[in-house]
């Protein structure tokens, strides 16, 4: 054995390579926001390739009508895996990432207030991920019983494969990582902000991430607790979720949408957080109504943990319940309207600077909205039993998390990949992905709305050659095929960028959060001096000392 | 009978009702001096609404046939009428109140939020204990009892938050903290009641039928035990937690229009300038 045992390198440069002495080890036992919050992103991303692939077989599957691709056992799995993997391994890592590297930024700390937790919260991820995608390699595969793993399929005597325990394995691992996550948001951004940053001026990112923070830590234990149900159920023979042993099926379904809902929040609130950051920058102006764009947030939230049972419309709850909750359902489109009204009134009238990120953050807007607009039609209890189930709802659900969470993702990416690294993406590169995005997604998922108007239900491994089906299976097929190749343009850009892009400066979009007054990528430290903070915009006020945002603040 | 005889026959002036709100409105008036503000009316209307609940027919029906319109009454008595009462009633004048022993000392005690948000969310959870509820139903002074101890429970738990008195109010990001746990404790009894299944109180299975109503009720508006449970338990869930939600909005619109100065100040020492420095800790 050798007696040298490596010690954790002192960090000097800000990402240090992984080739130098320690490269490695400097990554891996950092604690440092920053290096955690890279490592979150590049993990995404790995995930997002993985899920993407899985994403692709089950297109080929269905490019025409009773094709032998895959078996319909792969297939399961494939559409099982592709969901666990977007949803809990791609957009929570990645916006959690985000968060993660940019909340100390925003608000002038140093690090997170617990920077080991920090690292604990990544590295339960990575171990979920392996958990889950270990499963493969499992005598029967990967589990098949979708990402909501309804039981009692996904009880013992319906899923007699390893596959499904192993799925809440990770997941559990995963959860725990969010909860913490969450804690370590939460105490970080009450506590550890700059003299001035009072709670009314925080980055609406941040303010995004505080009220995600505490939906995390209030619905992650629910669906925990359901997992650790299950695995009693699956290891030790309980019977919490099976009918014939006094159990209740349903109860599975009330955990899992009470969880699952306030989750899609979850998904697309930091989202909202990244579009009222970029679209004010590019458009120049200040974010139009502040106040309602924060209020609103926590008006969702309340809201997301009370409608659930929308999910739930075909069990047959009884009338009375859909229609509450159809009511409920609906209120929601009232503060998320409102933040729509506000992005756009923040781009009226305004100097708009259409760089990618900007691009990237309309189209937000624009998919997001058709993907609420369906989601207002699903609310309503007789239209959801049309369609529930087909590919109305997988058309609604990409619309609302590719349309809306990975666009917000990838105008986060564009934005602050010169502060990460130093380092402009191309510009070129980027409208090449952002036009190949537009025409992949809308390809491949508006057409599913018909579809699935039509009738053809999801989660089944191929379709008869129904009048039309095929065709329209294979328009969306290659769509996502126009999907990949915008992902591997985006890759390239990423690589190419960080090769040879050129040098960003520390403010190279001319923002006013704290993050782009320290040099990038930002030092180890992050601050030599950080600007006082006197307003919402606290660079801005650093530029123009005669205007500030608040004409009371101009006292030095 | 039909449904408009029903709503018109079954009014019910109870004496104790209206002494209660004449009491409150003479009260009001000899203590403000008579002088009537824009808050006068929402306390006015808050008496309004305390009589409404308990002489309409909501009481006579929330008591013997549908738990249903118990539940509104319920949400009207601890979370309307406390809620406007303390609206109404002005700072100077609660100023002077609270310098009255023992009324001062003891809303020091119960206007502590711990204890308030217990008292609000408990006064859901016991008086809703399906024997408790079935016994009250059926005694009149327990009736009357568990009605004013909604409405003095409502004051307490909205004092926190709407307090006349600003210094007695919870900041604005604690007070949504306080209101949204406060929704959810009312979210998990909803629940309970709406998914248990029919029966759970088993006053309004067989009521005494004096009337002559309940085939109406039953049949023409397809009011059974276990739609009525439904109802009852998904009004309080989602009518009785977007009351909470509005009040947070309330407390968050006013914390953002109010002075910077009125916020708390981060102390912590992580949050003063950071000094050039390549230590790592």
């Amino acid at each position: 054995m050798s007696s040298r045992i490596p010690i954790v390198p002192e960090n000097i440069k800000p990402l240090p390579l992984l080739k130098e002495n320690e490269g490695m080890l400097s990554w891996v036992a950092s604690v440092d926001h920053k290096q955690i919050g890279i490592m979150y992103l590049l993990a995404s991303m790995v995930f997002f390739v993985i899920g993407g692939i899985e994403a692709l077989v089950i297109r080929i599957q269905l490019a025409q009508p009773e094709f032998g691709f895959i078996s319909p056992e792969v297939y399961n799995q494939m559409f099982t895996m592709h969901g666990t993997t977007m949803i809990f391994f791609v957009v929570m890592p990645f916006l959690i990432g985000v968060g993660v590297y940019l909340v100390p930024l925003m608000i002038g700390a140093r690090d997170m207030a617990f920077p080991r937790l920090n690292a604990l919260s990544f590295w339960l991820v990575i171990f979920g991920g392996i958990l889950l995608y270990y499963s493969f390699f499992t005598q029967s595969g990967a589990s098949e019983v979708g990402w909501f793993a309804y039981a009692p399929l996904s009880e013992k005597p319906f899923s007699l494969n390893k596959g499904p325990t192993y799925w809440v394995l990770g997941l559990l691992a995963v959860g725990i990582s969010s909860v913490a996550s969450g804690l370590n948001n939460i105490v970080t951004i009450l506590t550890m902000r700059i003299k001035g940053m009072t709670i009314r001026r925080l980055p609406l990112f941040v303010w995004m991430i505080l009220v995600t923070s505490f939906l995390l830590v209030f619905v992650i234990p629910v669906i925990a607790s359901a997992f650790s149900m299950m695995l009693l159920d699956r290891l030790l023979g309980a019977t919490f979720f099976t009918p014939a042993h006094g159990g209740s099926a349903i109860l599975w379904q009330h955990f899992f949408w009470g969880f699952g809902h306030p989750e899609v929040y979850i998904l697309i609130l930091p989202a909202f957080g990244i579009i009222s950051e970029v679209i004010p920058v590019f458009s120049r102006k200040p974010i139009f109504g502040y106040e309602f764009v924060a209020g609103s947030t926590v008006a969702i939230g309340l809201l997301s943990v009370g409608v659930w049972a929308h999910h739930m419309f075909a069990v047959g709850l009884g009338n009375v319940a859909n229609l509450y909750f159809s009511l409920a359902s609906m209120l929601i489109a009232i503060p998320t309207g409102v933040k729509v009204l506000n992005w756009v009134a923040t781009m009226w009238g305004g100097k708009i600077y259409f760089a990618t990120p900007m691009l990237f953050a309309v189209a937000f807007i624009i998919e997001f909205v058709m993907g609420g607009l369906t989601g207002v039609a699903i609310a309503s209890a007789p239209i959801d039993w049309v369609v529930t189930d087909s590919y109305f709802i997988v058309a609604h659900f990409h619309y609302v998390l590719y349309g809306g969470s990975l666009f917000a993702i990838f105008a986060g990416v564009y934005y602050w990949f010169p502060k990460f690294t130093g380092r402009m993406m191309s510009e070129t590169l980027g409208k090449w992905h952002f036009w190949l995005t537009i025409v992949g997604f809308n390809m491949t998922f508006f057409i599913q709305h018909f579809l699935g108007v039509m009738g053809m239900p999801r989660r089944t491994y191929t379709y008869q050659d129904f009048p039309y089906w095929g065709s329209m299976n294979l328009v969306s097929t290659i769509g996502a095929l126009i999907l990949a190749l915008s992902i591997l343009v985006f890759i390239w850009n990423i690589f190419v960028s960080l090769r040879s892009g050129k040098e960003a400066g520390n403010n190279p979009w001319h923002a006013w959060t704290l993050e782009w007054a320290t040099s990038s990528p930002p030092a180890v430290h992050n601050f030599d001096l950080v600007p006082p903070v006197r307003g919402r915009r606290p660079l801005w006020d650093l530029e123009h000392p005669d205007t500030p945002d608040e004409p009371n603040a101009k006292v030095v | 009978m039909n449904i408009w005889q029903v709503l018109s026959s079954t009014w019910n002036m109870e004496p104790w009702v209206l002494i209660t709100a004449l009491a409150l409105l003479v009260g009001y008036g000899i203590t403000t001096g008579f002088r009537f503000t824009k808050l006068s009316a929402l306390y006015i209307l808050g008496v309004l609404i305390f009589v409404l609940a308990l002489v309409s027919p909501l009481d006579y029906l929330g008591r013997t046939y549908l738990f249903s319109a118990h539940m509104i009454q319920h949400i009207l008595l601890l979370l309307i009428v406390p809620l406007l009462l303390l609206l109404g009633i002005p700072k100077a004048l609660a100023e002077r109140a609270l310098k009255i022993e023992p009324l001062g000392s003891a809303m020091k005690v119960l206007g502590n939020p711990i204890i308030a948000w217990f008292l609000g969310v408990g006064a859901m959870w016991v008086w809703h204990l399906p024997s408790l509820h079935n016994t009250v139903v059926a005694n009149d002074n327990l009736y009357i009892v568990q009605q004013i101890s909604f409405v003095l429970i409502g004051i307490i738990f909205w004092w926190p938050v709407f307090s006349p008195v600003e210094s007695r109010r919870l900041s604005p990001l604690v007070s949504t903290l306080y209101l949204s746990s406060a929704c959810l404790g009312c979210t998990i009894l909803g629940m309970l009641i709406t998914f248990a299944g029919a029966g759970l109180y088993t006053a309004y299975l067989n009521p005494a039928d004096s009337i002559g109503i309940l085939p109406l009720l039953r049949g023409e508006l397809c009011l059974t035990p276990g739609v009525d449970q439904q109802i009852g338990g998904l009004t309080m869930w989602v009518p009785g937690c977007l009351i909470y939600l509005v009040a947070s909005m309330v407390t968050i619109a006013r914390w953002y229009g109010a002075p910077e100065e009125s916020e708390l100040i981060p102390n912590s020492g992580a949050g003063r300038l950071a000094t050039a420095s390549h230590k790592n800790k």
